[in-house]
């Protein structure tokens, strides 16, 4: 059972549509930034913290053909939110409760 | 608090005024502010880098990515403890420290509270309760002269009675002797200098280190496997297929022989070059084993992986039906988001006890000649001996898909189908996968063969065919009927718009003379339109009669 016909081509797109499979990535990519900006603006260190979380998770999930100039981005915009939270406000973090 | 670039400025004016002492222990706060600064410099420039190299347009590949977030992890405690020296940097209300603790004493009973951050003892001068004071502020000296070399360790816990050993009675007997009381204040977290009370961050980051640790070891089993599937079902691919694995970038169809890896979790097989299929294409979807959330939220619900194959059928090699045989929860998911399984199999699943399949197992058919054609022995033995790995088994010649949600008045062609053959096999190990369970789904690679060969062969009879041909022009016809009403909107509209904009010409056009005859011709127009329509309408009555 060898090939009686020449070699076929390439896969086709593997995908068709990777987004709607699984947005995860995008929706984490998105709420990292939207958390470092409030974390900068608001100077809240919770945020910050949480925008890191959310671009570590984001670049988990991500896909290979995704964008590593938009993780890296997101990235540094959340450690760069958590550092300028400190700088302006050494204390330490105070829990809710 | 002063903002930082306030403070930035401050600094050197403030280091400046205080006097030698403050400049000396400034010194090298400032370089560490410095560093800082050259530290985000750094990283303005690194980060320009990556996005001036943005023409290139080769595919990032996973280690770039490993090796950039290793270096950007790097940053995060270097920045922080960076951070974190330059704490008493800012503010105006720092004051003088003498290595003795005892010297911030000395203005104490004029000032307020908050000017001194240490432990205040208000007391009035007398002897002893200096003594003691004195005795108390050194025991204090020497419990924290091991601790970090900053100035003005505190004791964050209130008075406490074991560091005046000896002296018990004298603390006891001056308070009853002065009517003044000895208030002790707790000071503030933030201005104690110790570690203790950066308690949340250093969660944050061993949450963020625990995340990274469980990335890669997520990584390297997800990889083990994959590895350890292939490495079994290797002889067999290349046995039957002449090009196994292909990542498509090359021009020539040279086979790779290895996994291309799309995801942290998923992994792709290509195989072309045998008789009857066009292509197999072979999916390991892994669990996200790199993402703690995923492994947490696993805990809690179970899932496998699952290896999903799609043959790529020839349109010669295989007649036209539709049938499906898997779990009954598959089968009936299945249904549901289906295209081709939702229109040509319009039956529950049924049980397949008949050919004596496991209770576990359901089929949906187009009609009973092909389940009948399909069930032969091999299959059979196939199915009841791997039963618990099997999910679905999906033979169509109309597969094109899950069903795709179609707007509101958007028009759309029947979509494009293919004859495929599609399987789903659950590992077992239910997520405590090992690679002995990935080198157990062996022989169902050999039942994909084997149906391969199967399709193949199978034909459906004469009155078979007939059914077959009359579902599929039903479907078609259904669709038709469907969009036709959009077709007439669509049409409609358009009409509209040109009626529209004849009367923008005739309106704008300026001599009252062209106007006129511009508007008989438009009317003499539309009343041919009308006619023609009424003929139309009777012609097609005519035919339905």
């Amino acid at each position: 059972p060898s090939d009686g016909a020449a070699p076929r081509y390439k896969p086709p797109a593997t995908e068709t549509n990777p987004a709607l499979e699984d947005p995860t990535p995008d929706y984490m990519n998105l709420l990292g930034m939207v958390f470092s900006m409030c974390g900068l603006m608001l100077k809240l260190k919770w945020c910050a913290w949480i925008a890191v979380y959310c671009s570590f998770i984001s670049f988990a999930n991500s896909r290979s053909s995704e964008d590593t100039k938009q993780m890296m981005s997101s990235f540094m915009l959340s450690i760069s939110a958590v550092v300028m939270s400190y700088l302006q406000n050494p204390q330490p973090m105070s829990p809710p409760w | 608090m002063p903002p930082a670039t306030q403070s930035t400025q401050a600094a050197p004016l403030a280091a400046a005024a205080a006097g030698a002492e403050r400049r000396a222990r400034a010194g090298p706060k400032r370089r560490r502010r410095r560093v800082t600064q050259e530290l985000g410099a750094e990283a303005c420039a690194w980060s320009e880098g990556i996005h001036g190299t943005a023409g290139r347009p080769a595919a990032p590949s996973v280690k770039m990515k490993n090796l950039y977030i290793f270096i950007a992890v790097l940053f995060i405690p270097w920045s922080f403890s960076l951070a974190k020296y330059d704490e008493f940097e800012d503010g105006d209300d720092i004051m003088e420290y003498d290595d003795n603790d005892f010297a911030e004493f000395e203005d104490v009973n004029e000032d307020a509270v908050t000017e001194s951050p240490q432990r205040i003892i208000t007391t009035e001068d007398d002897e002893e309760e200096a003594t003691v004071e004195l005795e108390g502020q050194d025991e204090n000296q020497e419990d924290f002269d091991d601790a970090d070399a900053q100035e003005g360790d505190t004791e964050s816990e209130p008075y406490d009675d074991e560091e005046f050993e000896g002296y018990e009675e004298k603390p006891d007997a001056s308070p009853s002797k002065n009517k003044d009381p000895i208030t002790i204040v707790n000071v503030p977290a933030h201005l104690q200098n110790s570690w203790e009370s950066y308690y949340m961050e250093i969660l944050m980051v061993t949450g963020l280190l625990a995340y990274i640790m469980n990335y890669i070891i997520g990584k390297n089993k997800n990889n083990r496997l994959a590895h350890a599937w292939f490495n079994t079902h290797r002889e067999l691919l290349e046995s039957n297929f002449a090009l196994v694995g292909d990542d498509g970038t090359n021009k020539e169809a040279t086979s790779t022989g290895k996994l291309n890896q799309e995801n942290e979790h998923i992994y792709n097989l290509w195989c072309s070059g045998r008789v009857c299929c066009e292509g197999m294409l072979i999916q390991l979807k892994f669990l996200k084993r790199q993402d703690l959330l995923n492994v947490l939220a696993r805990m809690m619900r179970p899932a496998s992986d699952q290896v999903q194959i799609k043959v790529t059928m020839n349109d010669e090699d295989m007649d036209t039906y539709v049938f499906a045989v898997g779990t009954r929860k598959a089968l009936v998911r299945l249904q549901k988001e289906m295209q081709d399984l939702s229109e040509f199999c319009s039956d529950k699943p049924k049980s397949g006890a008949k050919y004596g399949l496991p209770d576990s197992l359901a089929i949906l058919s187009e009609m009973g000649e092909v389940t009948e054609g399909m069930m032969d022995t091999k299959m059979i033995h196939f199915l009841t001996h791997y039963a618990d790995k099997i999910e679905s088994v999906q033979f169509s010649d109309q597969f094109s898909g899950p069903k795709l949600m179609q707007e509101e008045g958007q028009l759309t062609k029947l979509p494009e189908t293919k004859k495929t053959l599609l399987f789903t096999f659950n590992v077992p190990g239910s997520g405590n996968t090992s690679p002995k369970d990935m080198e157990s789904l062996l022989p169902l690679m050999s039942m994909v063969i084997y149906s391969i060969d199967k399709a193949k062969k199978f034909r459906l009879n004469r009155e078979g065919k007939q059914k077959a041909d009359k579902n599929r022009a039903r479907v078609e016809e259904n669709f038709l009927k469907l969009t036709h009403v959009q077709r007439q909107e669509a049409a409609q509209s358009r009409r509209e718009e040109k009626k529209r904009a004849e009367k923008e010409r005739i309106m704008n056009e300026e001599d009252p003379e062209k106007q006129r005859r511009l508007e008989e011709a438009a009317l003499r127009r539309e009343q041919k339109k009308l006619e023609k329509k009424q003929m139309k309408m009777k012609q097609i009555k005519v035919k339905a009669m």
